[in-house]
């Protein structure tokens, strides 16, 4: 047998040829280092702990980690305050185009926007999408206010709803009210909607609403008792755009299904397209991971792939539903264009809704 | 019921749970202890552990921790006069002036043993109220809970000692602080200045540590020496247990009003603590010694803030709506095993229930035990020269402002506040008041706007708000009569040596409140209806409270001050510079650098120590607040220069 010997004569170039061959070679077999190898990524929250948007990132990375290769490390850093703005106008400017910094976003970050807040010079056109949570709401009322079936609300007199802010997620059931020209109107100022569902069982109030997983838990057993009448969803989207029921609540009408079955026709005018701006981002595509637009090829792959895996993961899917609410997490490039249009919103419409509640709910906007 | 209160119970005979149970009890003692940090800073450093665990073992760890933040943070607020945490400011009117005396001992054990019964109570009370919870908190609506939050603030009137005029001006300093930024219904940004950072308010950490902390830290400096004079302590721990005894039904009242600022939405710890010192104050039959170390001022407050945790939970379990920031991460956890508390977590979940419920009573249980083990090693601690326990101190208040928001508005807001509250110290001006108005602002404005644009003016005729009316008059009257009476209470910590400003300062202070209230006035008048009675209620009888003070000031005889006030004034303002320069050193270089520089030169340029003895100092400290920062995955911006 020949033995194996070690060739000293060989020149350094050649022994560097040889080892950067076999380190191609190399790299080629096992795939090249992970791009999140040994790497930490740090994601802005734009709001307090303990937040809604801040308990679903920090639910679902300790999944999501494990599906990236290289099991990056993630990191939170709360902004809060300032309407959301500081945090945002952070992750704006400081983010670097290496998907490094990742962002959190929730409707309160969309409304400035939509709104024409000037503090709020943040574009979500350069930024891209990487994961998507949808939110659901459901509206019901108090049968003491003389309702039995949604039909009724085109007769009801004084339906009292309490909300948090005009110029926030309180918006779509005002705007809502409107559209249905109900006799209702909103006193606003409650700490949360669960302080706002706590003036409904108490009586002050008799319209509300509240997100699915809230409804599910803590409305449908006043429902059972007879306490509540669930009257409707405000839908979701559709790949196309359109309006449709929402699955989490499939047998209860949309809004705008509702204003059919009233008016005995398609919803339409000033208060309807307001609704099909405002609607989208409210709640069909409500909570969004961003990344900067210019960031690697590789770190959209590596989360679109992660999102389809845990689509699959039976323990994900069970541990975080009440987090999710009962939505699928969806991957950022299939809504992209939904998400960029949800953002869009023309003068008019603009013009009008700042109007609307400067004038009926005495929001100053500058 | 019963039976799954014992099942919950017999799970602590597992080893495993009583470990989870004692690491979050250690995690609470020492996050209580640090200065600013509280419940939110433990949650979120215990968080990311829990999520290899089971739901049980994970409440046990949550609950464990947060049920011994509010009777460790009493450390800090008796031995330094800095609030442990914001619940725990109430506790240094007295506390501290009794460990200055050196009865330190006596203050904590008093109150880590009113502490643990109010938390216990509490449990039991939350055990109790569990089938009548719902309607119980069904019971109050806006009116109701508006006239609860005036009560709390009629109680500040008890708080303004023998300066009735300066303790109104006090308080509505406070209102009107509790009023920067939205009004409630985001109708309109107030005193805010076109700064983002102003829209949500000033947070309640930075003013407690400003108004408080920083304010006695200088004082505490410029005084030299060390806190309390080297005296045996004795059996100061046993005295301070015969107290509570004593003393027990202050214990019993203090701790429901404790589980009824937790049970009602908005009001809080903070807030809780306040008015449990307000009712001691109000009730007692002799006011003199109050705020010059009256431990019956350090039971009260001790024995509600535990509670409140409890009372807490209520809401939290119940409706799920939880009435504070650490409570609403423990919702999230919560979520996170797909349990969403609500109706029927009773019927579903109600072992869990009773899981946290024994962890609070038997981690309340176990804190006490373990702060009264180290309270003496700990008293030992106001025998140090202050000087050498100041960078430590100065650099976790810092951290601790800044982790709230992670804004260094925060920092600028305590030091801007820290000048005020010596001012306010030093001017014989009480803080109390001014804490208490500005942490019931918001839940006041809050109720207030509901009520009105819910009921109109129809509110004031509900039979709940007459009952708490009349009992706002009776403390109103009680009020009046306690200063008319001769029980006179001398203005917090006054008799204390040569006051250090004199006539011209104190004057010039007042017309700068004067100045400053006259100018929120003015630009109230641009604010909405609802927006604007708030500002203008605070500012309107503070103008003529002003007015009226300036003209006792100027009638008054010249003092003279103390010989050495001058080089004493300096030396104040040097301290306090050099908090501005350390401020300054992390904008520049960072966090890490500044904190190593700032400890360093102070210890060995200033207090004079060996360099061996500065370095190991700056060292720990360098390296225990970076290792924090690591588990608060606090993130503190690189300095301009460096980084």
């Amino acid at each position: 047998m020949k033995k194996i010997r070690f060739r000293a004569g060989w020149p350094i170039g050649r022994w560097l040829a040889v080892f950067g061959l076999s380190f191609a070679v190399a790299t080629q077999a096992l795939g090249a280092a992970p791009y999140y190898e040994g790497k930490a990524i740090e994601v802005i929250i734009p709001f307090p702990v303990a937040g809604g948007s801040d308990i679903w990132i920090r639910t679902i990375t300790p999944y999501l980690d494990k599906r990236i290769p290289g099991t990056p490390k993630f990191n939170f850093r709360n902004i809060g305050g300032g309407r959301g703005i500081p945090g945002m106008m952070e992750f704006a400017v400081k983010a670097k185009p290496d998907g490094l910094m990742l962002l959190v976003s929730s409707a309160t970050n969309y409304f400035p926007v939509l709104l024409g807040d000037k503090a709020a010079k943040y574009d979500f056109r350069q930024w891209k999408p990487l994961l998507v949570n949808p939110v659901g709401g459901v509206m019901y009322a108090s049968p003491a206010a003389g309702i039995k079936r949604v039909e009724d609300l085109a007769k009801a007199k004084n339906l009292i709803y309490g909300g948090i802010s005009a110029i926030g997620l309180d918006l779509i059931p005002l705007i809502s009210f409107e559209l249905l020209e109900m006799d209702a109107k909103g006193v606003l100022g409650f700490r949360g909607r669960g302080e706002a569902r706590i003036a409904f069982e108490r009586g002050e109030t008799n319209i509300d609403y509240q997100t699915t997983p809230a409804y599910n838990a803590t409305v449908v057993p006043l429902i059972q008792e007879g306490k509540a009448i669930p009257l409707m969803s405000f839908g979701q989207l559709d790949d196309s755009g359109n309006i449709v029921r929402d699955p989490a609540v499939p047998d209860l009408p949309t809004v705008p299904e509702v204003y059919e079955k009233i008016k005995g026709k398609k919803p339409s005018g000033k208060f309807w397209e307001t609704y099909k701006v405002f609607m989208p981002s409210a709640f069909a595509v409500q909570k969004i991971l961003w990344v900067k637009a210019d960031a690697p090829a590789e770190v959209l792959r590596v989360f679109y792939a992660a999102a389809d895996q845990l689509g699959k993961d039976k323990d994900f899917l069970t541990k975080t539903d009440k987090v999710l609410g009962g939505y699928p997490l969806l991957r950022g490039d299939r809504l992209e264009k939904t998400i960029q249009q949800a953002f869009q919103i023309d003068a008019e419409t603009q013009r009008f809704v700042r109007e609307w509640v400067g004038k009926k709910y005495r929001v100053k906007l500058d | 019921m019963w039976d799954a209160a014992l099942i919950a119970l017999e799970r602590f005979a597992n080893p495993h749970h009583m470990a989870m149970l004692m690491a979050g009890v250690l995690a609470g003692t020492v996050i209580g202890i640090l200065p600013g940090l509280g419940g939110i800073a433990c949650v979120a450093i215990l968080l990311p552990f829990i999520y290899t665990m089971d739901v049980h073992s994970a409440m046990v760890l949550l609950v464990g921790s947060l049920a011994v933040v509010h009777t460790s943070d009493t450390i800090t607020s008796v031995l330094i006069g800095t609030p442990g945490s914001a619940a725990a400011a109430a506790t240094i009117l007295d506390g501290h002036p009794l460990a200055k005396q050196g009865q330190a001992g006596r203050a904590l054990s008093a109150a880590f043993l009113s502490s643990m019964i109010g938390g216990l109570i509490g449990a039991l009370f939350l055990t109790l109220s569990l089938p009548i919870a719902r309607p119980l908190v069904l019971l109050f609506g806006s009116p109701e809970l508006l006239m609860l939050c005036v009560l709390g603030l009629s109680f500040a009137g008890f708080l303004t000692g023998g300066a009735p005029l300066k303790g109104g001006l006090s308080a509505c300093l406070g209102l009107l602080l509790g009023s920067v930024g939205s009004a409630p219904a985001d109708a309109v940004d107030r005193y805010t200045f076109d700064q983002l950072y102003l829209l949500d308010g000033v947070p309640l950490v930075g003013v407690a540590l400003g108004v408080f902390g920083i304010a006695e830290i200088i004082d505490l400096l410029a005084k030299g020496g060390q806190i309390a004079e080297r005296i045996n302590l004795g059996h100061g721990w046993l005295q301070g247990v015969r107290d509570v005894i004593q003393h027990w039904g202050i214990v019993v009242r203090g701790s429901l009003i404790g589980v009824w600022a937790g049970i009602l939405p908005g009001i809080g710890a903070t807030a809780g603590s306040w008015m449990a010192y307000g009712h001691v104050v109000a009730m007692a039959r002799d006011r003199e010694r109050f705020g010059k170390g009256d431990i019956r001022g350090v039971i009260g407050p001790e024995s509600a803030n535990n509670s409140v945790e409890a009372g807490d939970f209520i809401p939290t379990l119940l409706f799920s709506v939880p009435g504070g920031a650490p409570s609403a991460i423990l919702l999230g956890a919560l979520f996170f095993y797909g349990i969403q508390p609500g109706p029927r977590m009773v019927q579903e979940n109600l072992d869990l229930i009773f899981t946290i419920i024994w962890s609070f009573a038997i981690a309340n249980t176990i804190g006490a035990a373990l702060c009264l083990f180290l309270s003496p090693a700990l008293a030992r601690l106001t025998w140090i020269p202050f000087a050498r326990l100041a960078p430590a101190i100065v650099v976790t208040i810092f951290f601790g402002a800044f982790q709230s928001s992670q804004n260094f508005g925060d920092i600028y807001a305590m030091l801007g506040l820290g000048l005020l509250g010596w001012l306010m110290k030093q001017l014989g001006w009480p803080r109390a008041p001014f804490l208490v108005g500005f942490v019931l602002t918001k839940p006041t404005e809050q109720y207030l706007w509901l009520s009105i644009s819910r009921y109109g003016m129809e509110w004031l005729s509900r039979p709940g708000v007459i009952v708490l009316g009349l009992l706002l008059l009776a403390s109103i009257y009680w009020c009046i009569r306690g200063k008319s009476g001769g029980k006179e209470i001398p203005a917090e910590e006054s008799g204390e040596g040569t006051a250090v400003l004199g006539k011209v300062p104190s004057v010039l202070f007042t017309s700068f409140v004067l100045l400053v209230v006259a100018a929120a006035l003015y630009e109230s008048r641009s604010f909405p209806y609802l927006g604007a009675i708030f500002p203008m209620a605070a500012t309107i009888p503070a103008v003529f409270m002003a007015v009226a003070q300036l003209v006792l000031e100027l009638r008054a005889t010249r003092t003279a001050p103390g010989i050495e006030t001058r080089p004493k004034t300096k030396l104040i303002l040097g301290y306090f510079l050099s908090l501005v320069l350390f401020l300054l050193l992390i904008l520049l270089l960072g966090f890490g650098i500044a904190t190593a520089l700032f400890t360093f030169v102070f210890l060995y340029g200033w207090v004079r120590t060996g360099w061996l003895y500065a370095l190991i100092y700056t060292g720990s400290v360098v390296g225990v607040t970076l290792l924090m920062s690591q588990l608060l995955a606090l993130y503190w911006p690189q300095g301009i220069l460096l980084g």
